[in-house]
């Protein structure tokens, strides 16, 4: 019974309930609105709901999210551009649908389905989330440390070519989470001296700077590009072409939920993998593949939007984020006295059944959203970029200086959004920064925690690694993935594929 | 589309991904030189690592920093080893692609905007900053450019400042007072 009061305090609260529409409404824009991401919004919103009560807090942010990873299917259709990396799968077929003047019919289609997505996914979120906290009860410190390795170095060897650089970039960010005092031993750690390092960085900081100011920086190079005109007609779909593909869509949310799930793979890999599942199944599609083939369509957009339930599962069970965003979610719960964790689901069983209801409330927003208001749509995505950008910039100096209201932080969030425009150009992933400035303090802890109890003893370190099945697997799992970076795997696996042509 | 690719052309980032540029097999202008500055700035760090408490325990608190640093300097060369060995790309330069003078502008309104942020207030900061960088790359009429920015800076005013209640510097501007205003006028009509 007070699991059901949790999960209707979206609705018993109509404040709540207004937040999460304007948060999916905003949501949907921002994933679609050429220049704006997801990761920017939350990040910007954080510092302006830090001084909210949690639940309204929330209620915004999970709505922009759910919103968000719709959206970015919006503009792949229209204008061939992926609003997110999650919908690059879904501009394939939809934008040659939309040039047969089948846009309203794409779009129509990829809103239902996403819907239906998004409800597997939270589904599976609330049936699998209690028993993997459950679970997470008998994690040890080292299988903690263990897990926030091995999801810094999977969001850094999925999110781009080379994995080298996703792991200077998460030890990047554990470094950028460790300045300041200790706070088990009050030792200055990268402080210089400095005074005002001594409060270490605040990662809001770190966050706008990253995915808001250097994303900015970086649009000023396409300020000219002009947005493409589409017409669009009927957008809702019949009852018909609906049942017809749920079986595919089943099958792609089932992917979703479970690439969501894994840490460091999240809505882009999930609508990949299912829009080649889509292909591998469907035998006699009705128009090729990459012409605009429903199928095509509908595969990714289900599994990219149940991949939003998935990620919750490592985020609200283990305190682990699955990428930038998830990691972003992570710190505005931080902000509001939350720790994510099995914890979290023992202390605080209302705050995570409020965050399923939330969920489940973005999503019939973004149906409801989905099928209307395509007109004042067309005319906002046609924003121009010489409004936008220095708009995003205002709300990041704007976002970084509410937190604290200090300057330096200003001028963090300068430095870093700096630096990360070069690593944008140089192909260094942003997001296992933010995942290490966020574990940062689980990873020293944990670790720490881990060798004191063996008597600060390596030896007895292992020995306990080895003994558990657990900490085995995900030991072996981190070395699997620094393996498969060295020369030697490449020469193991020119000679298996040899043996399996020959 | 190149697998290694994985970004659009809008440089979007959604989700994990916020890598756009950069090309598998080829150094941008100035690459070797950002991993040679990201080597040289990780080995400094690990000797400020090493400061913080040595060698003592592996459960002191310089132990993770250590760890970390040692992993950001191997990566670091290695990765400037391996950006050395690879052609330049010869269709960009340093001044057009990587760092464009608009680029430089900005960084600078942006660094101006937080020196006069507390001095002369949110608001009139705001609306200088909006104004030029609209005028910059707008390019369009005086007219056009400040009613852009009058009408931007009152939305985002409202919102963050009464709505979101964020606390910016108010400067000198008297933003309490004209608040308080705000407030009666809406209170006295409800």
């Amino acid at each position: 019974m007070d699991t059901l009061l949790a999960l209707l305090t979206v609705f018993t609260q109509p404040q709540l309930l207004v937040l999460v529409g304007i948060g999916t409404f905003a949501g949907i824009y921002i994933g679609a609105i050429p220049g704006l991401s997801v990761t920017m919004a939350v990040s910007i919103l954080i510092s302006f709901t830090f001084s909210w009560d949690v639940y309204p807090a929330i209620s915004l942010m999970v709505g922009i999210y759910m919103g968000g990873v719709y959206g970015g299917s919006r503009t792949a259709i229209l204008l061939n551009i992926p609003g997110a990396p999650s919908a690059i799968a879904t501009a394939m077929d939809g934008y040659p649908m939309a040039q047969k003047g089948e846009a309203g019919q794409a779009i129509g289609v990829t809103t239902v389905m996403s819907f239906f997505g998004g409800l597997i996914g939270i589904l599976v979120l609330a049936i699998a989330a209690p028993f993997v906290s459950d679970f997470a009860l008998t994690f040890q410190p080292r299988d903690y440390m263990l897990l926030a390795v091995l999801g810094i170095l999977l969001v850094g060897s999925l999110s781009s070519g080379s994995l080298v650089k996703g792991i200077f970039a998460g030890a990047f960010g554990i470094a950028i989470g460790a300045v300041g005092r200790d706070p088990l031993t009050f030792t200055e750690r990268f402080t210089f001296d400095l005074q005002i390092m001594e409060g270490g960085i605040s990662f809001i900081a770190v966050m706008i700077g990253m995915f808001g100011v250097s994303e900015a920086l970086l649009q000023l190079q396409n300020v000219t590009m002009k947005a493409v005109r589409q017409k669009i007609d009927k957008i809702v779909p019949s009852f018909g072409t609906i049942k017809k593909y749920l079986p595919l869509s089943l099958q792609t949310s089932t992917i979703g939920v479970i690439i969501g799930a894994l840490p460091g793979t999240g809505g882009d890999i999930a609508a990949l993998m299912a829009y080649d599942h889509a292909k591998r199944v469907t035998k006699n599609p009705q128009v090729p593949f990459g012409k605009g083939a429903m199928e095509g369509l509908v595969a990714p957009e289900t599994a990219n939007n149940a991949a939003v339930g998935g990620a919750f599962i490592p985020m609200m069970t283990l305190g682990i984020p699955g990428d930038a965003v998830t990691a972003i979610m992570i710190g505005a719960l931080f902000i509001h006295g939350l720790n994510p964790g099995p914890m979290l689901m023992v202390d605080q069983p209302d705050m995570f059944w409020f965050i399923v209801g939330a969920l489940l409330t973005a999503n019939v927003f973004m149906l409801l959203f989905g099928l209307t208001g395509i007109r004042i749509f067309t005319k906002i995505v046609e924003m121009p970029r010489s409004i936008i950008i220095p708009l995003i910039l205002l709300l990041s100096i704007v976002g970084a200086y509410a937190v604290n209201n200090s300057i330096t932080d200003v001028y963090w969030m300068l430095g870093f959004g700096v630096f990360g425009y070069f690593m944008r150009h140089y192909g260094y992933p942003l997001g296992p920064v933010i995942l290490g400035v966020i574990l940062s303090r689980l990873l020293d802890d944990n670790w720490r925690r881990a060798i004191i109890s063996e008597r600060g003893d390596i030896g007895r370190f292992f020995e306990g690694v080895i003994t558990s099945p657990l900490s085995l697997t995900l030991f072996v799992a981190v070395l699997m993935i620094f393996i498969s970076q060295t020369p030697l795997w490449a020469t193991v696996k020119k000679r298996l594929f040899r043996k399996a042509e020959s | 589309m190149d697998t290694d690719f994985r970004g659009d052309r809008d440089h979007h980032d959604g989700t994990s991904d916020a890598t756009p540029g950069g090309y598998p097999q080829k150094r941008r202008p100035g690459e070797l030189g950002f991993a040679a500055f990201l080597s040289g700035a990780s080995l400094f760090l690990l000797y400020s690592a090493y400061g913080i408490s040595g060698f003592e325990s592996l459960s002191a608190p310089g132990a993770v920093p250590m760890a970390t640093t040692l992993v950001m300097a191997v990566t670091a060369l290695l990765i400037t080893l391996r950006t050395a060995q690879q052609q330049r790309v010869t269709s960009e330069t340093l001044a057009k692609d990587i760092l464009p003078g608009t680029v430089v502008m900005f960084i600078g309104f942006l660094t101006v905007f937080g020196v006069l942020l507390q001095p002369l207030g949110f608001v009139l900061t705001a609306a200088l900053f909006l104004l030029v960088s609209i005028k910059v790359l707008a390019r369009k009429s005086w007219v056009y450019t400040v009613g852009v920015t009058i009408a931007s800076l009152a939305i985002i005013w409202l919102i963050f400042r009464v709505v979101f209640t964020v606390l910016l510097p108010a400067g000198i501007l008297p933003e309490a007072e004209f608040i308080q205003l705000f407030r009666n006028l809406v209170s006295g009509a409800a």
